[in-house]
């Protein structure tokens, strides 16, 4: 599964570096199934934190939110904004992208 | 302060993509919607918890920091969720394409 999602992120490093070269602060490309980062631009304590929290948590109760109040629907993008960046969150069939703006 | 609130709702209620908006106060409790009572309630229920935990969520990863509004993109809709002080404001809207 891991070596799965190494290719997928070595194939659109291009594409990775275009977005981040942009106002991004940084992104987060976790697996869902054990919750391990696959690849980060944060040094790794605040990368795990990131996931722990903002993926794990999070994301969970926003898709069960979503889908207690209507079952059909489910929960395509998150948008989470602070005072100081925003969080852009997707949450996919194998992984999660979290991008730091 | 209420007359500026129901100009706001009737202002944001002619726009064609929104659903509705749902003006929820700290207990949970819808004080003023555009839908009907179920689905606010409905609404407000979930909203507040998903609003509880961002909050936690945000504070966690930063004590500096504070959550300010939050938007969830579904299959079919939008839902735009920003917490003030002793109130939460939920608006539904059908994004544009």
């Amino acid at each position: 599964m891991n070596r799965v999602l190494e290719d997928v992120i070595h194939r659109h490093a291009a594409n990775t570096d275009r977005i981040t070269a942009e106002n991004t602060l940084g992104y987060v490309v976790s697996d869902n199934t054990t919750g391990n980062v696959a690849a980060t631009s944060f040094d790794n304590t605040s990368a795990q934190g990131i996931v722990k929290h903002m993926n794990g948590i999070l994301v969970g109760i926003v898709q069960s939110a979503v889908r207690d109040l209507d079952p059909t629907n489910k929960l395509c993008y998150l948008r989470v904004q602070t005072r100081k960046f925003e969080y852009l969150v997707a949450p996919e069939e194998l992984f999660t992208i979290t991008v730091l703006q | 302060m209420s007359a500026e609130v129901e100009e706001m709702l009737k202002r944001y209620q002619g726009i064609k993509n929104i659903v509705g908006i749902i003006v929820v106060d700290n207990d949970g409790i819808a004080i003023k919607s555009t839908l009907d009572n179920q689905m606010s309630v409905h609404y407000a229920g979930h909203m507040q918890t998903v609003t509880e935990k961002a909050r936690q969520v945000i504070l966690d990863l930063d004590a500096a920091n504070e959550f300010t509004s939050m938007r969830m993109r579904t299959s079919y809709f939008e839902i735009m969720l920003m917490p003030h002080d002793n109130f939460f404001i939920v608006v539904i809207q059908n994004p544009c394409d």
